[in-house]
């Protein structure tokens, strides 16, 4: 997967043609072969584009910055980053007509091991839901989007609850409170965060672990039912948390109990918490 | 008969800490205006006992309430969470009721998968005239949460090593 010509051409042509401000694509890191999210603002840097299968990160995560708000944004996006950016649009958070969306047709990235993500193997939608030009050729015809329960959470959930407390509480002590998770994250744009009330308050201090429990637990709920699974916030993560199982749990738990997954496919829809059914599961309320 | 107390003072989730001997469980009631606030209201005023263990706040709606404030008052110092809406169909905003019921299942799903015990984290309709049965909630929240002993919340050091 390598379509660094295809995407230096387009930039080059929409700089030439005035129809953005600033593009935001890959450029390879100074000193190894990884890559770094570019923001590139004068038509001259186009040239340190390039697009392969180490473009591990969610550029949508950039329209949140002071960079690109209220600019013509020229965009790179993957299959994930793409539901990403619908639930934005459907959110209102950007204007689809300051946008020049580049969806790529994705066959997966990896990471630094050179092995292909977990969550690229287990894809269910690599194609750009929106784009303006779509490079690559579209593969979702020949997939099934049919639900399959994450190997992780099966193992978890079978675990005895003295021992899967065990598990979390050493995840949420590991936990620095750096909020790199919640800053990587395309579907956390509020400007101020309800967590933040916890790192103001002396009386429970800003990294201890039951304020990591507090943030983690409070920062899933509020994407529970709108995480694209696109695992910005683990490759954020300093201490390699395993947020996904947050993410997982609640995704098997919308799909088993109101059969709505894949957020961001559909446009216009806002996810499993801003619907009901009467037929809701109700055995668990006295 | 003290080893039965101290076995009482024992956390479900993390059994190698024990609680202060004079610990009464701290349970969070969060409660909608037009039902459950009238209905425990109404228990009040017919006189019928229930446990004072509950502290009770009042919100406008049961879909007013936001995961995150379960999952704040189990932090801070609740070892339990109830919260109590109108029946469906009852709500006085017509679908409040229906989003909050999602949520809840999901909160509620997910704070056992990380180690917490179901019956923490409980839910119960009231209506404004079901007195007896706020009441008889209560009781059985109180009881439950009785038996799971304190929550530990990683606060160690509010606890005894056994």
């Amino acid at each position: 997967m390598n379509y660094t010509k295809q995407i230096q051409d387009i930039a080059a042509k929409l700089f030439a043609e005035g129809k953005i401000d600033v593009f935001v694509g890959y450029r390879v890191n100074g000193f190894d072969d990884n890559q770094v999210p570019a923001l590139i603002t004068d038509p001259q840097d186009v040239p340190k584009l390039v697009f392969t299968d180490k473009s591990v990160f969610n550029l949508v995560n950039y329209l949140k910055s002071e960079h690109t708000r209220r600019k013509r944004v020229g965009l790179v996006v993957k299959g994930c980053d793409s539901r990403s950016l619908n639930l934005m649009l459907t959110e209102s958070q950007v204007k689809r007509e300051n946008l020049y969306v580049i969806g790529i047709c994705c066959e997966g990235v990896v990471d630094e091991t050179g092995q292909k993500m977990q969550n690229c193997v287990e894809c269910a939608v690599p194609d750009a839901v929106v784009s303006d030009e779509l490079l690559g050729t579209p593969m979702s015809g020949s997939l099934t989007l049919t639900y399959r329960v994450n190997a992780d959470i099966a193992k978890l959930s079978e675990m005895p609850l003295t021992e899967r407390a065990a598990y979390f509480e050493e995840v949420f002590e590991n936990c620095i409170r750096c909020n790199a998770c919640r800053h990587s994250c395309p579907l956390c744009y509020c400007a101020k965060c309800c967590i933040d009330q916890e790192t103001a308050t002396l009386y429970n201090g800003a990294n201890t672990t039951s304020s990591a429990f507090h943030a983690l637990m409070t920062w899933s709920l509020h994407l529970a039912g709108r995480c694209v699974d696109c695992r910005n916030c683990e490759k954020a993560c300093p201490s390699h948390l395993p947020l996904h199982l947050l993410h997982k749990q609640n995704e098997s738990v919308i799909y088993e109990n109101f059969q709505e997954h894949l957020a961001g496919v559909i446009p216009e829809d806002r996810g499993a918490f801003y619907k009901y059914s009467l037929k809701d599961p109700d055995d668990f309320i006295m | 008969m003290e080893a039965e107390v101290k076995d009482q003072l024992v956390s479900i989730e993390k059994p190698e800490l024990i609680a202060p001997p004079d610990w009464e469980p701290v349970i969070m009631g969060i409660l909608c205006n037009w039902c459950s606030y009238a209905g425990s209201d109404l228990t009040g005023t017919s006189r019928i006992q229930y446990p004072p263990n509950i502290r009770i706040i009042r919100v406008p709606c049961s879909s007013r309430v936001d995961p995150w404030f379960l999952i704040k008052s189990l932090q801070t110092t609740a070892d339990g969470v109830l919260v109590s809406g109108c029946h469906p169909g009852d709500c006085h905003y017509i679908s409040g009721n229906y989003y909050a019921r999602r949520r809840f299942l999901v909160t509620k799903k997910l704070l056992n998968f990380v180690g917490f015990h179901e019956n923490r984290i409980q839910f119960s309709w009231v209506s404004a005239a079901e007195g007896p049965k706020f009441a008889k909630v209560v009781i059985k929240v109180t009881d439950d949460i009785k038996k799971l002993g304190p929550l530990h919340l990683y606060k160690k050091e509010n606890f005894e090593k056994k």
